[in-house]
């Protein structure tokens, strides 16, 4: 394992001095930007795999002519805080959020003389980023990763057509939750559906608010929290125990047992708002002048394991386009 | 020079929250760890008033009131029903997690588009060449305030008490004083303090963000601890001790970003620096003891 | 000036180590007198004063002082009246202020700590010829912290300072215990002087017998929760070391020890 590593850093390093020869032979202009994720999260993650591959497709690579300063905050306010600052005092060329807090932290330390592009943030204007006309607020422009609620809830009607009540777990003190939790109240009914959540407040809390919730619903739908998708195990062995399917919200939920999802491509938000950074980075356009794209495309992924045991399949009219991410 | 600003700034607002943990750490002997909810309190209070057009002066004030509150209330638990130190700081804080989402409204509250104490039309129309540091002026001249204001205090009658109670209750009570209610007002004292660093933070980053008072004790007490290890022997008050300790702090997180060091080994580092300094500061005070 | 009255008191009532000490005690004592007080250990002596000055609760009995019943009050309110030097030097004074701030905070006893300067600049002067009185030459070092004042040097500063304001009764429990003989000495000459000055009521608990003979004008010995001896003005000057020694000795060997 060690071996591995160190190949590989010693691979990584050799690349990264041809690259600084490389960009230097050919005279083109490196750019130093700083991408800042707020927690360590599976589709936090693809969100930033997406956004440098959403570079990549406009010409800006790492390696040859980009210099990415990557920091985790860990989910802590004043690691965030710090980071941005560092980010302003090294003048990168653009900051890159992922996450609601972070993009706040960073939208103050650069203060607009930095370009700031976020992502996965699900209501920037709550968030103060941009205005009620999705037009920017600042120097500041990225993507909102608003959940496909609709067809969630359509997807789950169709699988489960004697459904009633639908039960949600979320955490109190994740702002992205409570605004996917008033979306779902206010679909529900036209799909015949009643919302049962249950809020928690940490992880050690999840064990029993599952216990709680389970004999109040016939299925689970996730949300995009952190602290409840970071419990996923522990929620789908208990529902699988009573044989109450779990909803997933994106595609990495769905590969962990999860029986389907409407899910977000977090991989291709991340690419949109790679090429926003592209054209403001080559100076195409400003991050004010863009106005803040949502991202409502999702696509059907389903685990056909998961779905075996609870005797549940995936209709017809749903299965055109549909992806099998079960794991062999 | 950037970073330098951005480390006074960070370093003066924690300074703030850091006097109130030093009044209850070092004064009173009481580990409160009520601070972690009222750091967010301060900001929650700060952004809801904000929101809804108060003056972020006056919210501040409030800001400062609901902690000593929330101080008053730890002090209650601890002294009247006999909770002991560290768990009614716990039971505070957590109840805190609560009542500030009750009071913000939601996880996040942005004001972002508000007048703060840093955003008005005043320091706007400033002239440009000052306007990169106005945000830290405004802080330092805050911070520093505070830190006066906590001077005179403790050099009041009132101040004498505190600080005796914690040294000596025994000695309060012999002066025919109910130590349990000074132990209340110190600690409504420093969670005001911790409040209005968690509101001026608040204004600072134009959001109030749930989660935004967790480690925040650890901060306090790293700077306590460095600051008064470091000046242990020097003539400098205690209290501007604490604050060159939150400088300190502020630029060994910034150093070790900038260096590189990755932020899930941040605490570690922040363990490793604590345990430096409390071991210096040992052999320090060996010293003393042999000298005497 | 100050009476117990059938105090009844019992260490952890209610349990297997349920003791208790006094069944109905019962004293008297009258203004301006200077008690010594001498017993063995687990007498009830330090019990005693801790219940006079409510340290430690009472099951029944009344406590008055001046002919109030203060049973009901707390131990601060209490404490009004009452000066209390402990036997540890470190507990009647507070080691990390100045001696400066040490003589201010006790000369505002009985009045309110509010918002005012902590030390008055214009009593500074009178609280140097306070502690030159001692003559350990504590008032040239009006700004050194108490901490690292000797033991002595303390309980000289204790001394001063629970009596520098008007209180009705002076409690010293075992207060030179914790001395080297000479500092011991030293304190005791103080405690008398200050006590006669002030005409202070006066509880002294001590295990050195020749202090309880040669000070106060009153001698008690106690043993098992009650009074065994007391002697009050020319009787208690009639009493020897010898007897005082064989009344201990007796007692003694009935505990087996």
């Amino acid at each position: 394992m060690k071996k591995v590593a160190a190949v590989m850093m010693s691979a990584m390093l050799a690349v990264g001095l041809l690259a600084g020869c490389g960009g230097g032979q050919t005279g083109e202009k490196t750019y130093k930007i700083g991408i800042a994720q707020f927690a360590e999260h599976g589709s936090l993650d693809n969100c930033r795999q997406g956004f440098l591959e959403g570079l990549k497709e406009a010409g800006i690579e790492e390696g040859k002519n980009l210099e990415v300063d990557y920091q985790n905050a860990q989910s802590n306010g004043s690691t965030a805080n710090q980071i941005a600052q560092n980010y302003v005092a090294n003048n990168v060329d653009l900051i890159c959020a992922i996450a609601t807090p972070m993009a706040q932290s960073a939208f103050t330390a650069a203060d607009g003389k930095i370009p700031l592009i976020y992502t996965a943030i699900s209501d920037p204007v709550d968030a103060g980023l941009a205005n009620a006309d999705k037009s920017s607020t600042g120097n500041v422009t990225g993507t909102s990763d608003k959940l496909p609620v609709d067809k969630q809830l359509k997807m789950i009607r169709a699988m489960m057509p004697e459904a009633k009540n639908i039960g949600i777990l979320y955490t109190t003190s994740e702002v992205n939750s409570e605004s996917a939790i008033a979306e779902y109240q206010a679909l529900a009914g036209q799909y015949g559906f009643t919302i049962v959540t249950q809020g928690i407040s940490k992880t050690a809390d999840i064990p029993l608010a599952v216990d709680q919730l389970l004999p109040k619903v016939d299925c689970l739908t996730n949300l995009t929290d952190n602290t409840v998708v970071s419990s996923l195990d522990v929620i789908l062995d208990k529902a699988n125990a009573k044989n109450i399917p779990v909803f997933g919200s994106e595609i990495e939920q769905v590969k962990k047992g999860c029986v389907a999802a409407q899910g977000l491509d977090y991989i291709e938000l991340g690419k949109v708002t790679g090429r926003m950074a592209a054209q403001v980075l080559k100076g195409e356009k400003k991050a004010s002048e863009i106005p803040y794209e949502q991202i409502a495309q999702s696509s059907l992924y389903y685990n056909s394991t998961a779905l075996a045991q609870l005797n549940l399949r995936v209709p017809a009219e749903l299965s055109e386009g549909a992806t099998d991410v079960a794991e062999q | 020079m950037e970073i330098f600003i951005g480390i006074i700034e960070q370093g003066m607002i924690y300074a703030v929250m850091a006097l109130g943990v030093y009044i209850t750490y070092k004064i009173l002997d009481f580990p409160d760890l009520t601070v972690d909810g009222s750091f967010p309190l301060g900001a929650a209070v700060t952004a809801i008033l904000i929101s809804n057009g108060v003056h972020p002066i006056l919210a501040l004030l409030v800001a400062t009131a609901a902690g000593a509150l929330a101080g008053m209330v730890t002090g209650l638990i601890h002294v009247k029903a006999g909770v002991r130190d560290l768990l009614s700081g716990i039971i505070s804080m957590t109840a805190l997690y609560s009542i500030n989402l009750h009071i913000a409204g939601k996880a996040n509250l942005s004001i972002m588009t508000e007048d703060t104490i840093f955003r008005n039309g005043l320091i706007q129309g400033l002239p440009e060449a000052v306007q990169p540091y106005t945000t830290m002026i405004v802080v330092c001249v805050i911070a520093l305030l505070a830190k006066l204001v906590l001077d005179w205090y403790l050099r009041t009658k009132s101040g004498y008490l505190l600080r005796a109670v914690g040294d000596n209750a025994t000695l309060v009570t012999s002066l025919a004083k109910d130590s349990g209610t000074v132990k209340i007002v110190g600690l409504a004292i420093a969670n005001a303090l911790v409040a209005l660093g968690g509101a001026i933070m608040c204004q600072q980053q134009r959001f109030f963000e749930a989660s935004m008072g967790t480690g925040t004790i650890v901060i306090g007490l790293a700077s306590v601890i460095i600051g008064t290890n470091l000046f242990r022997r020097s003539r400098l008050k205690a209290t501007t001790a604490v604050i060159i300790g939150s400088l300190l702090y502020k630029a060994c997180v910034a150093g070790a970003i900038a260096c590189g060091m990755r932020a899930i080994d941040m605490q570690l580092i922040t363990a490793a620096l604590f345990l430096v300094i409390l071991i210096l500061g040992k052999e320090r005070k060996k010293k003393v003891k042999t000298h005497a | 000036m100050l009476e117990l009255r059938h105090v009844q008191k019992i260490y952890n009532p209610g349990t297997v180590n349920e003791m208790c000490l006094f069944t109905d005690f019962n004293l008297k004592i009258e203004k301006g007198e200077f008690v010594s007080i001498v017993g063995s250990n687990g007498s009830g002596k330090t019990s005693m004063l801790n219940i006079l000055c409510g340290s430690i609760p009472i099951e029944s009995g009344q406590i008055c002082i001046g002919g109030e019943d203060v049973a009901k009050q707390k131990e601060f309110q209490r404490h009004r009246r009452i000066g209390r030097v402990y036997q540890n030097p470190a507990m009647g004074t507070c080691p990390s202020m100045t001696i400066l701030e040490n003589m201010a905070l006790a000369d505002n006893k009985g009045k309110r700590y509010g918002l005012g300067r902590g030390t008055n600049k214009q009593r500074i002067a009178f609280y140097r010829e306070q502690l030159s009185q001692l003559h350990l030459g504590l008032e040239d070092k009006l700004d050194v912290r108490v901490g690292s004042l000797s033991g002595g040097q303390r309980q000289a500063m204790a001394l001063l300072m629970s009596t520098m304001t008007p209180i009705e009764i002076l409690i010293l429990d075992e207060h030179t215990a914790a001395l080297d003989p000479k500092t011991a000495e030293t304190i005791m000459e103080l405690t008398d002087r200050i006590v006669s000055e002030k005409q202070l009521t006066t509880l002294m608990v001590t295990h050195n017998l020749r202090y309880a003979l040669e000070y106060g004008n009153r001698l008690l010995m106690m043993h098992e929760g009650g009074v065994i001896l007391d002697k009050k003005g020319e009787e208690k000057q009639a009493v020897r070391m010898e007897e005082l020694l064989k009344i201990f000795n007796e007692i003694s060997i009935e505990c087996g020890n």
